[in-house]
């Protein structure tokens, strides 16, 4: 008996550790889109946080001043893909894929630069068992306030106006293409958050893809969530789950990558399921170009 | 209290003066650039050249609204001027004061409503309300009447009234010559980007305007043949929804050789009906072409096979490819049963009977004039030997002389055997072409005239919903 | 001349140059090496001798595949970001049968190159399905597919299916009957410098004629690019939205499975986990350097592929971390993302 309920806490306290990072990552991708950004590039934003977070704390030895780093940095990467779909108005999925490559190159080159060692970092300070627990806490709390910012304030109205119809939010007197800016931005830095968590808390080190398409799964787990703060946590946690279950089943002797894969094939079944079912912001995707 | 401005190019040299307390119609065709001196006025578009002056909020509500669908009433009246509450927003005080709104004009709505849930008269005060809101000193209404049945018309033009009572000035952007006759003081009537003429309604009549919105005669339309029209087209108890269109129960004939005009206004079924004819949308009920019954689960591919050309109601979205060349746009629709070889040949018939300018099958056809790409896919329709043709709004948004050029090729094809489902907005337009009206209401089919029996006053009663 | 400099084309290639160029420099600064001897090691490392030459070209047909299924997803309205997954699954798919059966030459390597085209072509049809069916957003499911197809080879590759020897992540070598033929074998004389083109990129132009003549010339391609650009206008006109999807979705994986299998029997010999080092994602700058437009992706892989050749040396010789090949290659695809905005129909 004991040794049974040992195994589900163990399961549950696993998943939360598996789903703080897409529950950060997803929250930044309910922001953006509900402003009617579609953020590919959510992997390049933790990316962007893991690697700077692990810099910045081998430099300060303060893995504080680490995570704060990493958050400007995934809202520095985050206004790369701002720029271009506000000021530019190019296509939004292709400049997302253009920033994901480009920074998980840029992360493998600083690795270079930095430690003169291609693949990992060294060690660096990192989160303790407090910092991680706080971190969990902290991604939670995000999750209300993000809920309550949109449907309550002026700014969170704001935005979801943009996200249907910026053509009308500007009639209104409202800059839909610095609203939209903005979302992304401040979502580049909750979705970072996500990238400090892996590698200083979870971790204490940064290696070329330890992100491993989190940001994509964020992504459906916005789909899933209806692009609701709220409902986008339950979907990540759903797919932090599977991710758990991988290592319980692992030691069952189920094959390891079988086990990697189920997040993904969880994802993709979500995919087809509510497809068709949900509807996303109207703009969501459509670059606003003013006449 | 005066607004004047002048500005160029599709709006060229134009001084506009609007005083207070007065109701001023602001007339023209399609295209004569009416609505873009509003946005201009309202300050949306910058004018090259010239000034605009006015001594207090300007207002504008558009033809076709700038409302967020998703978002309520309250967000949608006061968005960017919500009552806060420290950092968020007092929704209580939001909602009274869009009820007090709607009290002081007459305009009751529910502030907690979801627009998209809205018809289209309540939606229009939605918008309305969202000027008022700002106290404008000058009220600007573009197309107002557009999309509202003729009681609800009146309704609206006694709150206009009211406005120009407290001292609004306002100015109503319309082509409806008797609104204009019925309610405003001042007309100023313009063409092709200039003034033409100014009046005060009272020393003036609808001819004398339409005449000088025309500069001159309209063309004339094709002459009628008599035939014995023969059964094509019968539809019975059919049923269908696309969006949030719904037609609700549809029986009517349409036979060889005739064209039955769908009266009614914007709103009521009329797309459900289109699309469920052009095979986009399911239908439950009996459709039967040429004897043969039509399946509910057909797609348009059958449908075009059968001989049905369904002209859409928006031309850029659903009929054109922007990016392509009038040669591969007029293929569209037929691109497996004509040769490839044959595609030339078939844009230049079009091009030449429908008067397509410029006359180059090469030209890209998001270049070209609304009038021109409406003029292609009317005769990428009427050249491919159609059996029935649908034609949902055909001359929306062109001048008069493509929409003439239009109705009487329409009539030419019914002379030759085809059967016209002509579904318009535009009663003019319906009385000009159809041989038989039907009157469509709220998804229902209300009453039929023949065309002898048109009565204008009944026709406008059955589709606001009056019996 | 002058339309041309003024072109779109032209102007997003001069973009794509100054990108490469501009922010490649600034990171070779950054390793403390001049650009001019940076980019000096990557153009010799490219072009400096035939054999230089030979893998520039092998370099650029890995990519010219995958691109021109890119480019064909695109035109189609639809975000093909799987070809990696694609690619991969060829490979494999070749590999293994290559390795199986002893065939002679003229049926070994067309079997392998159906094989690879078929395995890709399945693994885009289902997106593809999810899309017709489903109104699924292709752009996730394809992303996800990336990763199972990585993990799937994977494990192939290490358990049930391993030929190479305990440890080695791979399969069988093929057999020499099952390579694609040699050109200087085929013509005789070592000295012919059009032997070095090698096949791979033979076949690959071969492909892109083809694919263009398809696209602009036949009813399929009228389909196609009509559902790409202007869905709603293409459904009224009778094509059906979910078949074109469905099947410009398992074309772009086949043609991206059969660069998988070209790699496998043009240059690599077996299947192994490093087949790819992201050929699928550089694709996508390829396509959209090109334009989209078949012919100009061929460019366009050249100039990639003295990218990816060049980039070895580059680090060899002057000592600039290969990473700095990616990070441009990212870099061109924001410059070049174009307002383009690909007419979809709106999906979740």
């Amino acid at each position: 008996m004991n040794a049974t309920l040992a195994a589900i806490l163990a399961v549950l306290g696993l998943t939360l550790v598996k789903a703080t990072p897409l529950i950060y990552a997803a929250l930044g991708g309910v922001l953006s889109e509900r402003a009617g950004v579609v953020n590919i590039a959510l992997e390049a934003v933790m990316i962007a946080g893991a690697f700077t977070a692990v810099a910045v704390s081998g430099a300060t030895g303060s893995p504080l001043l680490g995570a704060l780093a990493g958050i400007l940095a995934g809202a520095l990467v985050a206004s790369v893909l701002a720029f271009a779909a506000t000021r530019l108005g190019v296509d939004q999925i292709v400049a997302g894929t253009g920033l994901n490559i480009a920074t998980l190159a840029a992360a493998a080159y600083g690795l270079v630069l930095i430690y003169h060692q291609p693949g990992a970092s060294r060690e660096v300070p990192a989160f303790g068992r407090p910092g991680e627990t706080v971190l969990i806490v902290l991604a939670f709390v995000a999750a209300l306030t993000l809920q309550f910012v949109l449907t309550r304030t002026p700014w969170g109205l704001r935005v979801r106006a943009c996200g249907e119809d910026p053509g009308a939010a500007e009639a209104a007197g409202i800059d839909a293409l610095r609203t939209r800016f903005g979302a992304v931005v401040i979502g580049g830095a909750i979705a970072a958050l996500g990238g400090v968590y892996l590698s200083l808390a979870e971790l204490d080190l940064y290696s070329n893809g330890m992100t491993a398409g989190r940001g994509f799964i964020a992504l459906a787990a916005v789909i899933f969530g209806r692009w609701t703060p709220l409902g986008a946590t339950g979907a990540a946690l759903f797919f932090g789950f599977f991710a758990a279950l991988q290592y319980t089943l692992q030691r069952a002797g189920v094959p390891t990558e079988l086990m990697q894969a189920l997040p993904y094939l969880a994802a993709l079944v979500a995919l087809a399921g509510f497809a068709g079912r949900v509807r996303a912001p109207a703009a969501d995707g459509v670059p606003y170009v003013r006449e | 209290m005066r607004r004047r401005f002048g500005a160029v190019q599709a709006v060229d040299g134009v001084d506009l003066e609007l005083f207070p307390g007065e109701i001023q119609a602001l007339v023209g065709e399609n295209g004569a650039g009416k609505s873009t001196l509003a946005a201009i006025a309202y300050g949306a578009v910058r004018p090259d050249e010239g000034t605009i002056e006015a001594t207090g909020a300007v207002g504008l509500v558009h033809q076709h609204f700038k409302l967020i669908q998703r978002l309520r009433v309250w967000e949608n009246v006061l968005l960017n001027r919500e009552p806060k509450r420290g950092w968020t927003i007092d929704v209580a005080a939001a909602q009274a004061r869009v009820r007090a709104l709607g009290a002081t004009y007459g305009l009751a709505v529910d502030p907690d409503a979801v627009v998209e849930t809205l018809p289209v008269g309540i939606k229009q005060r939605v918008e309305l309300l969202r000027e008022l809101d700002r106290e404008p000193a000058v009220l600007l209404l573009d197309e107002p009447t557009a999309a509202l049945a003729p009681s609800e018309i009146a309704s609206f033009f006694e709150t206009v009234r009211g406005l120009a009572a407290r001292g609004t000035a306002v100015l109503v952007v319309t082509h409806k010559l008797a609104e204009v006759i019925a309610y405003s003081q001042r007309v100023t009537v313009m063409r092709a980007g200039r003034v033409v003429g100014r009046h005060l309604t009272a020393e003036t009549n609808a001819e004398a305007i339409a005449r000088e919105m025309v500069g001159g005669e309209v063309p004339a339309l094709a002459a009628r043949a008599a035939t014995t029209p023969a059964p094509l087209l019968a539809l019975r108890d059919v049923a269908a929804t696309a969006g949030i269109s719904t037609l609700a129960n549809a029986s009517f004939d349409v036979r060889a050789g005739e064209i039955v005009g769908i009266a009614g206004i914007e709103g009521n079924g009329q797309s459900a009906l289109a699309d469920a004819l052009a095979g986009v949308v399911p239908f439950t009920g009996e459709m039967r072409f040429a004897g043969e019954a039509l399946d509910a689960a057909d797609s348009p591919a059958s449908r075009i096979a059968r001989g049905i050309r369904v002209i859409p109601q928006d031309r850029r979205g659903e009929a054109l490819v922007l990016d392509w060349n009038v040669r591969d746009n007029v293929a569209l629709g037929r691109q497996r049963v004509l040769a490839r070889a044959a595609y030339g040949s078939a844009a230049l018939e079009v091009i030449e009977r429908f008067d397509v300018r410029p006359p180059n099958p090469e030209a890209i056809v998001g270049m070209l004039s609304g009038g021109n790409q409406q003029k292609i896919v009317v005769g990428r329709a009427l050249t491919s030997a159609p059996r029935l043709v649908v034609a949902y709004q055909p001359t929306r948004g062109i001048d008069i002389g493509a929409a003439a050029l239009v109705q009487s090729r329409l009539i030419e094809a019914r002379n030759a055997g085809a059967g016209v489902l002509l579904i318009s907005f535009e009663l003019d337009e319906i009385f000009a072409c159809a041989d038989r009206v039907l009157v469509i209401a709220s998804g229902a089919f209300v009453g039929a005239f023949e065309r002898s029996t048109i009565d204008r006053g009944r026709i406008g009663a059955l589709m606001a919903g009056h019996q | 001349m002058n339309a041309l400099l003024r072109s779109r084309g032209a102007r997003d290639a001069l973009v794509a140059l100054v990108v490469v160029f501009g922010v490649g420099s600034i990171a070779m600064l950054l390793a403390h090496v001049s650009p001019l001897v940076g980019f000096g090691a990557l153009f010799d490392g490219a072009l400096g001798t035939p054999e230089e030459v030979a893998e520039t070209l092998v370099q650029a047909a890995n990519v010219l595949f995958p691109a021109l299924g890119i480019a064909v997803a695109f035109r189609a309205g639809l975000f093909n970001i799987g070809a990696e997954g694609q690619l991969i699954l060829g490979g494999f798919a070749a590999g293994w049968i290559g390795a199986q059966l002893p065939l002679p030459a003229f049926a070994a390597v067309p079997l392998l190159l159906v094989a690879g085209a078929l395995a890709g072509g399945a693994w885009g049809a289902i997106p593809g399905f999810l899309r017709a069916r489903f109104g699924a957003n292709e752009v996730i499911a394809t992303l996800m597919l990336n990763v199972i197809a990585i993990l799937l080879t994977t494990y192939l590759v290490n358990g049930p299916l391993q030929q190479g020897g305990a440890g080695a992540s791979e399969t069988a070598a093929l057999p020499r009957s099952a390579y694609l033929p040699d050109p200087i074998a085929l013509v005789g004389d070592p000295h012919l410098t059009l032997a070095y083109l090698g096949t791979p990129i033979v076949v690959g132009i071969v492909l892109a004629l083809v694919l263009r003549w398809a696209l602009l010339r036949t009813v399929f391609g009228y389909e196609l690019r009509a559902a790409g650009d202007a869905p709603e206008a293409a459904k009224r006109a009778g094509i059906d939205l979910g078949r074109t999807a469905l099947v410009a979705m398992a074309l772009s994986g086949a043609i991206a499975g059969l660069g998988g299998a070209t790699i496998v029997a043009g240059s690599l010999h077996r299947f192994n986990t490093g087949l790819s080092p992201g050929y699928g994602f550089i694709a996508i700058a390829v396509a959209l350097v090109g334009n989209l437009d078949p012919l100009w992706i061929v460019v366009a892989a050249i100039a990639f592929g003295m990218l990816q050749s060049g980039g070895i040396a580059m680090q060899a010789e002057a000592g600039v971390p290969r990473e700095v090949v990616s990070l441009v290659t990212g870099l061109v695809i924001i410059a070049l993302a174009g307002r383009r905005v690909v007419a979809r129909r709106r999906t979740t």
